[in-house]
């Protein structure tokens, strides 16, 4: 699944059946080169949603056990968001110096939250198992 | 083998692994003999930035790139006057931009535009002056054109001149995507002229 096509997936709670949420964007761990959590909007409490109290990541749905595992953003957290830990539109460097182009778009496993895909803006992609850094100025891969 | 315009080097930002601009580069510093790249002097980031109190030794660069240099993390960096002292006699004023381009048989070639550095895309290799970006002078049959000429491993300089082998005339380049053949081809002719 693609970032551009999770984005505004509900969050629905499976003990109540309410959508408690919508997705806004991803937060990414380089190290793990996986979304660890969610940003949501349009929640009663916290906007965080980390991928571990996730039940599933479905087609039209993301599903929670209980409303209840929609938090705040610890300090660990806090360093993957923002325009420093986003990967959207920001350029992309090798380990080498050059640049490759600006993220478009990411593709990632639905079932652990791991990243496939890296796609570019200028219609070429890396692998996500080249992912070395995401910071403020660039993304960083691996050279091929 | 990459080569590069150190003009082009200048105002690169420095990149860390993590994605983080932390430093541009500023002035590159010369060994004492002028032909290689030994560090860099750098300037913080964004518009007012100064210069900054550290530098960068070229061992401690992870890559040399056409859009950053790319570091591990800031602990490459080095208090500015340790990466100077890396070579007694090393500086920036290797700054060689303007000076006349002698032949050993005492023709004017042209004066100094731009100084062409070679880059081992893979890191620790050198970073080593390769050859001239020259303005041709009337003794070229590109008078006022730019083109490129290739250097030996060492020269004389003396900051007014650039004392190179007349042959250097034979192996002329105008771009930079032909011109590591030419250094390569006029370094052998030396060789074999040597020999």
């Amino acid at each position: 699944m693609k970032f551009s096509e999770a984005k505004g997936h509900k969050v629905v709670a499976q003990n109540t059946a309410e959508t408690v949420g919508r997705v806004r964007s991803f937060l990414v761990d380089p190290r793990s080169r996986s979304v660890v959590a969610l940003r949501l909007k349009k929640t009663d409490q916290g906007d965080v949603l980390r991928w571990r109290d996730l039940a599933a990541f479905g087609a039209d749905a993301v599903t929670i056990s209980d409303s209840a595992a929609i938090t705040d953003l610890d300090s660990e957290l806090e360093t993957m968001r923002g325009k420093r830990g986003r990967l959207l539109k920001k350029r992309v460097l090798t380990s080498g110096g050059d640049e490759l182009g600006e993220v478009s778009d990411i593709e990632f496993d639905p079932e652990t939250g791991k990243l496939i895909t890296i796609l570019l803006h200028e219609g070429t992609s890396v692998p996500a198992d080249r992912l070395v850094g995401v910071g403020s100025y660039a993304v960083v891969v691996h050279e091929a | 083998m990459r080569l590069m315009r150190t003009s082009d080097i200048s105002q690169r930002p420095v990149v860390t692994y993590a994605g983080e601009d932390v430093a541009q580069i500023k002035d590159l510093v010369y060994a004492a003999d002028g032909g290689s790249i030994i560090g860099f002097t750098l300037a913080g980031r964004g518009l007012f930035a100064g210069p900054l109190k550290v530098g960068l030794s070229w061992a401690s660069v992870a890559a040399l790139g056409s859009d950053a240099v790319m570091i591990a993390d800031e602990d490459a960096f080095a208090s500015t006057k340790e990466v100077l002292d890396r070579s007694p006699g090393a500086g920036t004023h290797g700054n060689v931009i303007g000076s006349q381009v002698l032949t050993e048989d005492g023709v004017g070639l042209g004066t100094v535009h731009d100084v062409v550095v070679s880059v081992d895309g893979t890191g620790g290799g050198q970073c080593d002056v390769v050859g001239y970006e020259i303005v041709a002078s009337e003794q070229m049959s590109t008078q006022g054109e730019k083109v490129l000429i290739p250097l030996p491993d060492t020269i004389a300089a003396s900051g007014q001149h650039l004392m190179v082998p007349a042959s250097v005339k034979d192996f002329v380049g105008h771009d930079l995507a032909g011109f590591g053949a030419a250094i390569d081809q006029f370094r052998a002719q030396l060789r074999s002229t040597e020999s």
